[in-house]
C-alpha cells in the first residue's frame, strides 16, 4: 500500500496491508506531530506523483536490500495537528530484525529523497514558519 | 517548444504560483531553463546550490535535454515525516 492522503492514517489498516502467511514479524513505525512551544500543527506540501513514485521505488529497494517480503508507507497531506499521525510505515518480514532495520532505513530515505515539505503551523500569537 | 515549470514550498512563495508554461527553444537544456527561471525570479538565486531538480517526476542531471510537453519541477530541500 502506497498512499497519500488528508484523511487520517488507519493503522490498523496499515498493518493489515502488509500481512503474510510466510511473515513472522510486522513493524509498524508511526511518525506523529510532535508538540513544541508554539505550534499547533503541520501543514505538509507534496509533489504528489513524484512522492508516489519516489515511495514505490523505496519499497522495490527495501525488499532487494532488507529481503522483506512485503512494506507499505502512508503519508498525511495537508494540515495535521499536534498528536496526529503524519506518516505510517509498515514491514513484514520472515523474522523481526530485518523488518526493524527496512523500517528505520525506509524512514531515514524518506526524509532525504521523497519530496514533501512542512511548514509549522502557530497558535495565534505566533508566526508561521518554514521548516529547512 | 512549452514546458511545464512546477514550484514548491518556499519557492512556491517566491514565484507567486505552483506551476508556469514556460517558452522555450527546441533542445534547450534542463541548466538553461533553470538558468532563465533564475533572471526571470532572482530572489530564487540564493537558493540555486540547494535546489533538487526534476523531469516528469523524476531526478534529472542539469545537462537533460528538454521535450515539448515536459514537466519540470524546482524542490527546495526536503522534509517530509517527522522531525
Amino acid at each position: 500500500m502506497i498512499d497519500i492522503r488528508r484523511a487520517r492514517i488507519n493503522l490498523e489498516a496499515v498493518v493489515d496491508s502488509v500481512r503474510r502467511d510466510d511473515a513472522g514479524a510486522i513493524v509498524l513505525f508511526v511518525g506523529s506531530v510532535r508538540s513544541d512551544e508554539g505550534v499547533r500543527a503541520l501543514d505538509y506540501e507534496v509533489y504528489r506523483p513524484m512522492a508516489t513514485k519516489s515511495f514505490a521505488a523505496l519499497v522495490e529497494r527495501a525488499k532487494e536490500k532488507f529481503g522483506i517480503r512485503e512494506m507499505s508507507i502512508v503519508h498525511r497531506l495537508g494540515r495535521v495537528a499536534v498528536g496526529g499521525d503524519s506518516v505510517a510505515i509498515a514491514c513484514a518480514s520472515v523474522h523481526r530484525a530485518e523488518a526493524f532495520a527496512a523500517c528505520a532505513w525506509v524512514m531515514d530515505e524518506v526524509k532525504r529523497i521523497v519530496p514533501i515539505w512542512k511548514t509549522e503551523v502557530a497558535g495565534r500569537k505566533d508566526r508561521a514558519r518554514r521548516l529547512r | 517548444m512549452r514546458i511545464q515549470v512546477r514550484f514548491f514550498a518556499g519557492y512556491r512563495e517566491i514565484v507567486g504560483s505552483r506551476a508556469l508554461s514556460w517558452s522555450a527553444r527546441e533542445g534547450l537544456t534542463l541548466e538553461e531553463l533553470v538558468d532563465g527561471v533564475l533572471a526571470k525570479y532572482p530572489r530564487l538565486a540564493g537558493h540555486r546550490a540547494t535546489m533538487l531538480l526534476a523531469v516528469n517526476h523524476s531526478v534529472a542531471g542539469s545537462d537533460r535535454v528538454l521535450r515539448e510537453g515536459d514537466e519540470v519541477a524546482l524542490l527546495p530541500p526536503v522534509s517530509g515525516g517527522v522531525r
